[in-house]
């Protein structure tokens, strides 16, 4: 291990920096690209059991401090992994395949495939929050997400993340779903939402609804980062507008062992992961910190 | 490459002229204000609210004037050409790479159908700078002809080349430019991708520098969504792109293939 390193269940990062789900798409040779710009971790989109066009346009809308996304969970289908984990694993660092599906034996046949073709963890996404019959409508049932979590868990040895979002039962299905065998919860999907254009009087998105990312939902991230270790402290992935080095220390400290970037890509670009690992280094020095694994959950300590 | 804040948001223009080319071919001419102004090969999403939004490279921009260039192809694309004087449209951007200029150089500019938009949008940034260049646009037939007597009110030398030889240089772009690309620094192409292919290769053979735009399928602009990735490359055209110097492409793995 060395300072920047970190541990999320058995998988080792060399830095705590995971490309959050949904960004850059599903191609290999893109994923490997971002590792080799500095993410410890990186994370396919969402894969569905079958291929999915996505929303018509627009996709995205831009408001303040953040953006909505109504991508449509677009992606060519579980069947496309292999060639995509064959070229990502290129990029030196541990590829996590997010699934999104509707049914247990969905996520089974999905997570195994996955396995068995060299993803390093699977990401259950149990919150997109803009397709029907997938994502928030299942990860708001706690007892579903128990079964779920249970098959797939039972069924896989490499660790299984739990994707969570904003529900009322969301403390309980982080509950039941660590019952159920979860190695780690990735917190905060992004949130349902709406942006109108006043000029055009209309929704911006064809689907109406998208998922908020950015800088608005990170202090609702790091509350449900912070609420989360300090009930069960299992290995946490903090995500949700981290845009700097500091909103990244905010959710190490409130808990995260680990910290997903997807928003701030958009905007800067892939360069973004370095300029914030320099940051997280240097705070590190000039707190007196000698690694990362310190300052884990350090806003608990008393 | 940063993305600046006021690129995010839709800023609304209203149509001042609609040009007619050939068939299914049209030109907006906008006023926008507020829209931060283009390099020739970025890009812009256009949104007509209750259709989809499309992304398009435009063909001229200045002084809150920008125009469009558009192809009839689906619904969204038909309702834009069905569009009067007066109505309202959206856009958002520049995104991505533009053609660099910055060189005093000679450049060979070679538009290939509707390609030929951002072309001649780099002309008339050239002829303002006072840099020698040449125009160039491949199309089947007279009627598809968009910008060459723009070209030559410029004062550039400008070539019309059609497949059928109803007008100007019989044949191919490509074949056109191979026998006139001596004494040009720099050639900038936007068309079909075999025309671009070919181009590269062109470029290759006679050492000559060349900057390409590659066509995806753009959805949302700003690498998010992974829709225009160029496959094999791990490039996306939106960030990475629209516009390559072709040794950049082809050192990321791009094959101009032989299937053209």
């Amino acid at each position: 291990m060395t300072r920047l390193s970190t541990k999320i269940s058995s998988l080792t990062l060399v830095n705590p920096l995971v490309l959050a789900s949904g960004i850059l798409g599903n191609d290999g040779l893109l994923l490997a690209r971002a590792a080799k710009a500095g993410f410890g971790a990186v994370t396919t989109k969402s894969m569905t059991l079958e291929p999915r066009e996505g929303y018509d346009t627009p996709i995205i809308a831009f408001v303040e401090s953040g953006l909505l996304n109504a991508v449509g969970l677009s992606n060519p289908g579980y069947r496309a992994l292999p060639d995509i984990l064959k070229e990502a694993r290129e990029g030196g660092a541990p590829v996590i395949v997010s699934i999104a599906a509707s049914t247990p034996g969905e996520f089974h046949i999905i997570a195994s495939y996955a396995e068995e073709h060299g993803a390093d963890a699977v990401e259950l996404n149990l919150s997109c929050p803009h397709v029907k019959g997938h994502g928030l409508q299942i990860g708001q049932d706690p007892g579903y997400t128990y079964e779920i979590v249970k098959t797939v868990s039972s069924s896989v040895d490499i660790p299984v993340f739990i994707k969570v979002g904003i529900t009322d039962s969301l403390m309980e299905t982080v509950s039941r779903s660590l019952d159920a065998g979860a190695d780690a919860i990735v917190a905060i999907n992004t949130l349902k939402a709406m942006a109108i254009d006043v000029y055009a009087k209309k929704p911006i998105l064809s689907n109406k609804y998208g998922g908020l990312s950015g800088p608005a939902i990170h202090p609702v991230a790091t509350r449900v980062v912070y609420e989360i270790y300090r009930e069960y402290s299992p290995p946490i992935i903090g995500v949700g507008g981290v845009m700097t080095w500091i909103d990244a220390v905010e959710f190490i400290l409130a808990g995260a062992s680990a910290v997903g970037i997807g928003t701030a890509v958009a905007f800067k670009g892939l360069s973004t992961a370095g300029e914030i690992l320099q940051g997280i280094e240097k705070y590190l020095d000039s707190e007196g910190f000698s690694s990362i694994e310190d300052i884990i959950g350090y806003v608990h300590r008393r | 490459m940063t993305i600046g804040m006021t690129s995010l948001r839709y800023v609304r223009g209203f149509i001042d002229e609609v040009v007619t080319h050939g068939p299914g071919l049209k030109s907006l001419v906008i006023n926008i204000d507020k829209l931060p102004v283009t390099v020739p090969g970025q890009f812009i999403m256009l949104w007509v609210p209750g259709y989809e939004e499309i992304p398009l490279s435009p063909s001229y921009h200045a002084n809150g004037v920008i125009r469009l260039t558009i192809r009839e192809r689906g619904p969204t694309t038909r309702k834009i050409h069905s569009m009067d004087v007066g109505e309202p449209v959206f856009l958002r951007g520049p995104y991505g790479t533009g053609f660099d200029l910055s060189r005093r150089a000679r450049y060979l500019l070679v538009g290939g159908g509707y390609g030929a938009a951002p072309i001649i949008f780099a002309g008339h940034v050239l002829h303002k700078k006072g840099f020698e260049s040449m125009y160039i646009e491949g199309v089947k037939s007279r009627e598809y002809g968009l910008y060459t007597e723009e070209a030559g009110k410029l004062g550039m030398e400008s070539m019309l080349v059609t497949e059928d030889g109803s007008s100007g240089y019989k044949g191919l772009v490509t074949e056109y430019v191979e026998k006139n690309i001596d004494g040009y620094d720099i050639v900038l192409g936007c068309g079909p991708e075999p025309m671009l292919n070919r181009l590269i290769e062109i470029c290759l053979e006679h050492g000559v520098e060349c900057q390409v735009s590659m066509e995806r399928y753009i959805k949302c602009g700003v690498g998010i969504c992974g829709s225009c990735i160029l496959e094999g490359t791990g490039l996306l055209v939106c960030r990475d792109g629209p516009v390559f110097n072709a040794r950049d492409l082809l050192e990321a793995g791009y094959e101009v293939g032989v299937d053209d």
